[in-house]
């Protein structure tokens, strides 16, 4: 056999086999780190502030984010930045923190842990837990947006839930300037005073 | 097999590229890096498949009446495909315009804007859009970038959305400009910005590759559909005096004399791709320069008023020159990449020439750090100049825009060498934590003064203008490596000359509300421009400032002056300006939400919490149609490369990348809102979520599947 041939088919192998381990390590990385996140965020609810999920970690829980409809339950952390999605959906600083009646962003990535915003329908019920008790929303919107429209982070005065993640769902190239965006209004019980 | 088992490797980029844009939309030159791939293909996936988005064209007519521009700028925009869809539009227009009118043609009919609160107009499109209507909606992004989406644009139907916007033109030096921007460059968001001193939020570097960094807004059409924005501009001119001269810098431009001082402009070449901001500047006949001019508007028993003052010339500029440090700063990022990187060198060349022996300099170049040419300022000396020239001409742009550690370089280390000290910023300001850096420009500024120079087809001018604002410094643009020669002398004419401070207007009327209520320093040339809301227009108008020394008033009476529309629309805009300022300065968001939103209203006036709305009577679309929106894409700016925008450069990702080109090379993330104050956290973009590990599976199964085949083929005999 052609040693060229050869030596051109194994390189192609090992590529193919190194870029595929590395968009499954993605995934991988995306659960096991839900995993770890569970056990911060118990300590979290028990009062401790800030609670790091593994030593040399730059992010901590903040809330908790369940989908009843969709059988979704994930931990949010804090700071919507790269490196934090990768672990789970994000809290977008600068908007109200969770449990705040304000209007509270978090930003996920479409192909991991908001995936199922595709499955949101107007009418869900989503929950926010923090450690200060649940909050309810029911999804009032879905729209997809350009990403230089950030009027949805803006403070509305009102309990809102606002996801963010990318669009199109199943677009194979990362970094597009479209974003899908849901909204969610806050249901009465927390507030008792009005 | 002709080619090396490396070689191959260097060819799944391409496979990547094809497989993606398959679309009618791209062709791209050069080989791609997986993230690079997006720029035409995004495009097409958000409609769902394959299909082109809506185009668009463009028309601009500007009426200049002395000192006032007021603009038309019709947008038509056709739906090419054989379904019903909303297009999305972003589009720049001058930082300083007031726009306070949008027009809906739809066939034969004309619908007026309305001007809503932001939430009611978004609401009143949304309502619109259900129902089936046709509806335009245009909103304020940041001060200089504005939104307009169309709904339930039928098959092939085509609308046209007109937008008017009036400003106040510059005036430097004995020359007056207009600038009609026609292209959003697309903007770097730092991610690992070092925000020590910004609330405390430590966010860690992201130094990590990082899959889902979007630094494209909005998505850029590659060159292949550039005839896709075809751009017409007509301008006329009402100067006020005769002219000596009229020209473009920008654009190949003929004008016809209407009459002794009315002139028209057009475009020589008839439609031109909106890839380049259009400039036209004029100068008045020697000895026909106004001294001051003075426009009026009566409008709901209150008056208006513009008030345009040239301080007197003085023999002050014969006075001796003072000694001075100079730092230059010059951004080598990728955005720089082009012409924009070869006018900054000739730019910082000419700078360096005209220093003294006596002056000190130094000169940083930044992309992802800082460098220094010197550890400290050196004498200009003839040894030390040389090797500064050197040094800036084998600059090379590459990487990403880190400016906050760029200015705390230049801003730290003043040493009191020299009794000025003044830094000279060189970029096209392709950066989107704007609020982060005026913040910092303002707390450590200290006795340096910042003056911008922008440079490129499509500098981010709101944030060079309002960085010398806060810099206390002026602005400068510099359009084509032709202008260079003529900005920079202009600028180092203003930078040796004495300055004007302390300057104060007062008014005769009671309850005068001026805007900008604090002038700021003035260098030669410069006029002192202020609107004014009066109780009645009686009385006159006191200037009082400092020129070096020595004191100087000019008192004008207030009667007389031309009646102009729009100087009212002008004032709420300055008014409007300044208190989106005082968020800089700690002012509660809610309270400034308010007083904008009054004002917008009031004077029907787009703003960041009021837009115009347009809405068709009756429904086109039929029921249950899912609409598509399609975001139409901008044009990449002239001299911009989409390789080196994409490409990333020296930073320690992209060398990986190059190692392993299956890597898509890694740009820092986008964390804008991240970075920013609470109460600031709509300048940016929204935050990106997708990774690339479906890509990565695809190219790894792709390239399996490929190693398997010819492994297979060499087997045979």
């Amino acid at each position: 056999m052609n040693r060229l041939a050869a030596t051109a088919a194994c390189s192609l192998l090992a590529v193919g086999a190194a870029s595929s381990g590395q968009g499954l390590w993605i995934h991988a990385k995306a659960s096991l780190a839900q995993a770890l996140l569970e056990r911060a965020w118990a300590r979290s609810l028990d009062g401790e502030a800030r609670v790091l999920p593994w030593p040399w970690a730059d992010t901590w829980p903040v809330a908790r984010l369940l989908a009843p409809e969709q059988g979704q339950d994930v931990i949010v952390l804090a700071g919507a930045s790269g490196r934090t999605l990768a672990f789970g959906p994000a809290h977008v600083a600068g908007t109200a923190p969770p449990g705040a009646d304000d209007n509270v962003a978090l930003a996920g990535h479409r192909d991991t842990h908001f995936r199922f915003l595709d499955e949101l329908k107007v009418g869900d019920e989503l929950r926010l837990e923090t450690a200060s008790g649940i909050r309810h929303y029911r999804v009032e919107e879905t729209a997809v947006q350009h990403e230089s429209q950030t009027g949805v982070l803006e403070p509305s005065g009102h309990a809102e839930l606002t996801l963010i993640t990318c669009y199109p769902f199943d677009s194979l190239v990362p970094g597009g300037p479209l974003r899908y965006v849901v909204r969610a209004a806050g249901m009465a019980p927390a507030p008792l005073a009005r | 097999m002709a080619r090396p088992g490396s070689m191959m490797l260097f060819v799944f980029p391409f496979l990547v590229a094809l497989g993606a844009e398959a679309g009618p939309a791209t062709e791209l030159g050069e080989p791609m890096r997986p993230a690079e791939v997006r720029a035409g293909a995004l495009l097409l996936e958000a409609a769902g498949g394959m299909r082109p988005a809506p185009t668009v064209s463009t028309d601009v007519e500007v009426r200049v009446t002395g000192l006032l521009a007021r603009t038309r700028v019709v947008q038509r925009f056709r739906n090419p495909t054989a379904e019903w869809v909303e297009g999305v539009y972003v589009f720049p227009l001058p930082e300083r315009s007031a726009v306070d009118a949008l027009r809906m043609v739809v066939g034969e009919r004309v619908l007026e804007g309305e001007i809503q609160t932001r939430a009611e107009a978004k609401a009143t499109y949304q309502k619109a859009r259900a129902e089936g209507r046709k509806a335009t909606l245009l909103e304020q992004e940041r001060p200089n970038i504005f939104t307009t989406s169309v709904a339930n644009l039928g098959p092939g139907e085509e609308v046209e959305v007109a937008i008017e916007y009036q400003e106040e033109l510059r005036y430097d030096a004995g020359v007056f400009s207009l600038r009609f921007p026609m292209v959003v460059g697309p903007r770097y968001i730092p991610g690992s910005v070092a925000v020590a001193g910004f609330g405390g939020t430590g966010w860690a570097q992201n130094t990590e590759q990082v899959p889902d960094a979007a630094r494209v807004t909005p998505p850029v059409a590659s060159s292949a559909s550039e005839r896709s924005h075809p751009a017409t501009i007509r301008v006329e001119l009402d100067a006020g005096f005769r002219l000596r001269e009229i020209a473009s810098p920008s654009h190949a431009v003929r004008v016809s004399a209407q009459a002794e001082d009315r002139y028209v402009v057009t475009l020589a070449e008839g439609p031109v791709p909106a890839d380049s901001d259009f400039v036209l500047s004029w100068s008045p006949k020697v000895g026909e320069a106004p001294g001051a001019a003075l426009f009026h508007e009566e409008r709901e028993g209150e008056s208006y008023v513009l008030l345009m003052v040239m301080p007197p010339e003085a023999q002050a500029a014969e006075r001796a020159r003072l000694p001075r440090e100079t730092i230059f700063v010059v951004d080598t990022s990728g955005s720089m990449h082009g012409e924009s990187i070869v006018q900054a060198r000739a730019a910082l060349g000419l700078a360096l020439e005209r220093l003294n022996p006596s002056d000190f300099f130094n000169v940083i170049a930044f992309a992802n750090q800082p460098k220094r040419l010197f550890s400290e300022s050196q004498p200009a000396d003839p040894p030390s100049l040389a090797r500064a020239k050197a040094w800036v001409q084998g600059l090379d742009a590459n990487g990403g825009t880190e400016l906050l550690p760029a200015l705390r370089a230049a801003l730290s280390g003043d040493a009191e060498r020299s009794s000025v000290r003044q830094i000279v910023f060189i970029t096209d300001g392709a950066v989107a934590n704007e609020e982060a850096l005026f913040a910092f420009i303002r707390a450590n500024l200290g006795r340096s003064r910042l003056f911008t120079i922008g440079i490129g087809s499509a500098p981010n001018s709101h944030f060079m203008t309002k960085a010398a604002a806060f810099g206390r410094g002026t602005f400068s643009y510099i359009g084509s490596p032709s202008e260079v020669q003529s900005k920079m002398g202009a600028l180092f004419a203003k930078l040796e000359s004495p300055v004007l401070h302390d300057l104060e207007v007062s008014w005769d009327a009671r309850g005068a509300e001026a805007w900008p209520n604090r002038l700021p320093d003035l260098y030669l040339g410069e006029p002192v421009v202020v609107a004014a809301r009066l109780r009645s227009r009686e009385g006159n108008v006191v200037l009082k400032g400092r020129r070096g020394d020595e004191d100087f008033v000019i008192d004008l009476s207030l009667e007389g002056g031309a009646s102009e529309n729009g100087v009212a629309s002008f004032w709420a805009r300055r008014k409007v300006a300044a208190l989106m300022a005082t968020l800089h300065e700690g002012a509660a968001m809610g309270d400034v939400k308010q007083a904008v939103a009054e004002l917008g209203l009031r004077h029907h006036l787009v703003t960041r919490w009021t837009s115009l709305v347009a809405v068709d009577v009756t429904p086109t679309a039929p029921p249950d149609v899912e609409l598509e929106t399609r975001p139409v894409p901008t044009l990449l700016p002239k001299g911009w490369s989409l390789r080196h925008l994409f490409g990333g450069g020296d930073t320690e990702a992209a060398a990986r990348a190059r190692a392993n080109p299956l890597r898509p090379s890694a740009p820092p993330p986008t964390t804008a809102a991240v970075t920013q104050p609470a109460a600031l956290v709509t300048q940016g973009r929204l935050p990106q979520g997708a990774t690339p590990a479906a890509l990565l599976v695809w190219i790894g199964t792709a390239c399996m599947a490929m190693g398997a085949a010819i492994w297979q083929l060499g087997r045979r005999p």
